[in-house]
């Protein structure tokens, strides 16, 4: 297959403070992502996954390493990235009704008019199941739903790449079932490359044609794993598979595996 | 010293250095002559107007009085606001019969009201009482008002369930709920007592800071007029300080929940 | 239901009537024109209302154009402000330093530099609108929950237009509480400002009515202070209800479905 690298990440670094209260945060990340491809980023809680999403976003500079997004390094959020925020109920704009704030999405998309743009931004809630909903607010819907709104705004950009920053965390465990599915259906109908942080190997796995493992802190890539499950996954049969079990299996053990390390790594 | 550590001192002291900054604004702007010189005296001619009000006294008895009123006018301000909202807390007649009253009073300044109150309470204590208390009840009232209506039922339930009676529920669990926003109403309270006091005094009275400021400046004595508009703004302080006390002391809870760490 | 109602609103009624009552009583015991009743004062705003709204337009029309200067010269300074943290952080104190001065302390001031027409007037009222938008918007600007400017980066907007389009609206409901204080601070220098510096005015027209010992037509002009600022507060909470409906019940609904 003709690889056709989007993104790549090449050595980042990254220290936050100085002198006695300097943590460093990244220890050396490299990983690459391919056109088309759903790629999950797994690690354990507070190890710097969003700290690599902003690095990968333009948002936030990296003490040393480059970023580059089809082949020109980032330094600013480039064209033709677009982010789901982890906190994403604070990333909605309240004085917005929810068609509004998808439209946002698109504020900086030439050659679409308003109209165009709120077209779209309702084709994009009918998408994640909101088509009720453009006219209420942020703040009359639950958190699952927001987080639905959420992500429509992120799809409605046509970015080339969609960058997920564990966009599923904080929703309960049946509605989390139910959007793994809405985002994998939704990233293979808009052809969609994404990338997804999480803490939830489970998740990773499922989700994922390939899955990035990562250290405890400083954090490096422990090791890359190619899903063979193809494009269609579905909730009971792929969580069976006995590759779906393997690929977790090899997950669980090197992130449980660093945490057995960790009381005596710490003392 | 490296640029960073040089910059969190800066940041330290920066009410100092920003005092500064503009002592060293003001006195370029003079030297430079870019105001008239005779409207904007330097530094220099204004500690020296100042320290001739220290010298001959007049200073002195003028911040006195304006300080105690603005103080005495607060302090009754701040009672009477929380005992009204006190008394529209328990009677709802009491409540919809004041916010009338209050909606009607609240907007009315101080100073349309000098001249009229000058004939009933003459120049004195009452006057100034009186005006005060007129223009400053209102955030301590409005304020205490919004508070004890909105303490959580469900800590009203926990004193019921305690076999607190009314009054003990009010005193132990509404008042207490209730003091910090109270005390945002007394903070801003305490500016509008300080502008009251002035007001009235620069219309209708024969002493005090807002007096003095109005008697100097139709003496054209300008350094004098400056370094007390700068004892005004230091009298603010100084009340904004007596307020954050007693918030200490009354509403420490608050403060130590929402922000300080210990 | 409707009978209690009004039963209630009654029962509010008693409060007012009694305390006109009780005014009224003691000026026919007073009987002096030094201390009018609510009857004396009816009389006079039925006699000099024309002259008072007259004069009330000269002291809202000095007003209003002080505030708006302020309005348009500070939301935005405020805004600017609190986006450059250092610059913020310097200017800070000074803001907190003009914030004790109270604001009719100015006016002598003012008045030597620009003398006693509507410019020096209007100056002043800036002057007074100035302080509380300038502090509440920087207050509203500063803080600023991050990821409202995250979002801005991520969508490639600028400077300019993460102000416009996000920093604004988010600042919008600590700007309404400042405009209020502004609209509060505007009314009393405006009068405070009429009475030192006389021309026109609502202000001067109470001091005339007090050197004419004429009690009653003073408070006349007091009434309608008190209702102009009622309106202008109503109004102001009626733009708030539909401008910031989303901050008052944002705040109220957290997070349901
Ligand atoms: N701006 C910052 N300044 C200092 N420390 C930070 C900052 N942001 C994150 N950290 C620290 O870096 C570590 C990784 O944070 P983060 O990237 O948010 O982890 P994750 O998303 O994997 O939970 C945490 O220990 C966090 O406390
Ligand atoms: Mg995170």
């Amino acid at each position: 297959m003709a690889m056709d690298v989007v993104l790549s990440a090449q050595g980042l670094t990254k220290t936050y403070g100085a002198g006695k209260d300097a943590l460093q945060v990244l220890g050396g990340i490299s990983f690459a992502v391919n056109r088309g491809e759903f790629v999950s980023v797994v690690g354990p809680s507070g190890c710097g996954k969003t700290t690599l999403l902003f690095a990968i976003a333009g948002l936030q500079g990296v003490t040393s390493g480059t970023v580059t997004f089809n082949g020109r390094p980032v330094t600013a959020p480039p064209k033709g990235v677009a982010v789901v925020f982890q906190d994403y109920s604070r990333s909605l704009f309240p004085w917005k009704n929810n068609r509004d704030n998808v439209a946002f999405g698109m504020a900086r998309i030439q050659g679409l008019s308003a109209a165009q743009k709120r077209d779209k931004a309702q084709e994009m809630l009918d998408a994640v199941g909101l088509a009720g909903f453009a006219d209420k607010y942020p703040w009359q819907l639950s958190g699952g739903m927001q987080q639905r709104v959420a992500i429509a705004r992120g799809l409605a950009s046509q970015s080339e790449l969609l960058l997920l920053d564990e966009p599923l965390a904080a929703v309960d465990a049946q509605t989390r079932a139910d959007m793994q599915d809405l985002l994998l259906d939704l990233a293979i109908r808009f052809k969609q490359t994404c990338v997804l942080v999480t803490h939830d190997v489970e998740e990773a796995v499922y989700m994922a044609d390939r899955v990035v493992v990562l250290t405890r802190r400083p954090t490096v890539v422990d090791h890359e794993i190619v899903i063979e499950l193809g494009k269609k996954r579905d909730q009971i049969t792929t969580r069976e598979d006995p590759r779906f079990l393997a690929a977790r299996h090899d997950v669980m053990t090197s992130i449980r595996g660093q945490r057995a390390h960790a009381p005596a790594s710490a003392a | 010293m490296d640029g960073f550590s040089a910059f969190a001192l800066l940041l330290r002291f920066r009410a100092l250095v920003s005092f500064l900054i503009i002592v060293a604004v003001w006195q370029l702007v003079a030297a430079l002559g870019l105001a008239p010189e005779k409207y904007f005296p330097g530094i220099p001619a204004i500690v020296s107007g100042f320290l001739g009000m220290v010298a001959n006294g007049e200073l002195a008895a003028a911040e006195w009085r304006t300080l105690l009123r603005a103080m005495l006018g607060l302090a009754g301000a701040s009672l009477l606001g929380v005992g009204l909202a006190i008394l529209s807390d328990i009677s709802p007649a009491f409540r919809r019969g004041f916010a009338p009253i209050a909606a009607l009073i609240q907007p009315i300044p101080p100073a349309a009201v000098v001249p009229m109150a000058v004939f009933m309470l003459g120049l004195g204590p009452k006057l100034y009482a009186f005006i005060i208390i007129l223009v400053t009840v209102w955030p301590p009232y409005f304020n205490g008002v919004a508070a004890l209506a909105s303490v959580s039922d469900i800590q009203i339930r926990s004193g019921q369930m305690l076999g607190l009676s009314r009054w003990q529920i009010l005193r132990q669990i509404k008042l207490p709920a209730a003091m910090p926003e109270i005390f945002a109403g007394i903070r801003y309270a305490s500016t509008i007592s300080l502008i009251a006091v002035v007001v009235a005094e620069m219309l209708a009275g024969h002493d005090g800071l807002g007096f003095l400021l109005v008697r100097k400046a139709f003496a054209i004595r300008i350094p004098e007029v400056y370094a007390l508009m700068f004892v005004c703004a230091a009298n603010g302080l100084v009340l904004n300080a007596i307020v954050n006390a007693a918030r200490w002391q009354l509403a420490g809870w608050h403060l130590r929940m929402t922000g300080q760490p210990a | 239901m409707s009978l209690s109602r009004r039963q209630e609103s009654l029962r509010g009624l008693i409060l007012p009537v009694a305390i006109l009552l009780a005014w009224q009583v003691l000026a026919w015991r007073a009987s002096t024109p030094l201390f009018p009743g609510p009857w004396q004062v009816t009389l006079s705003i039925w006699k000099f209302y024309p002259q008072i709204v007259g004069q009330i337009g000269y002291t809202l029309m000095r007003a209003a154009s002080g505030f708006l200067v302020a309005a348009a010269l500070m939301i935005p300074l405020g805004i600017l402000l609190g986006r450059l943290k250092t610059v913020g952080a310097i200017v800070e104190p000074i803001m907190d330093m003009l914030a004790t001065l109270p604001p009719p302390a100015v006016i002598p001031v003012v008045m030597l530099f620009a003398g006693t027409g509507d410019a020096a007037k209007i100056s002043i009222i800036a002057y007074a609108a100035a302080v509380p938008l300038l502090m509440n918007t920087y207050e509203a600007s500063k803080t600023l929950h991050p990821m409202a400017n995250l979002v801005a980066r991520s969508l490639r907007f600028s400077r300019l237009e993460t102000m416009l389009r996000i920093d604004l609206p988010a600042s919008l409901p600590m700007i309404a509480t400042g405009l209020r204080l502004a609209v509060a601070s505007a009314l009393l220098v405006s009068v405070t400002a009429e009475m030192l510096l006389a021309t026109n005015g609502i202000g001067v027209f109470i001091q005339r009515q007090q050197e004419n010992f004429q009690i009653a037509n003073g408070l006349a002009a007091i009434a309608f202070i008190s209702i102009v600022g009622l309106i202008i507060n109503n109004l102001v909470f009626q733009l708030e209800k539909r401008w910031l409906f989303w901050h008052y019940r944002s705040s109220d609904t957290h997070g349901n479905g």
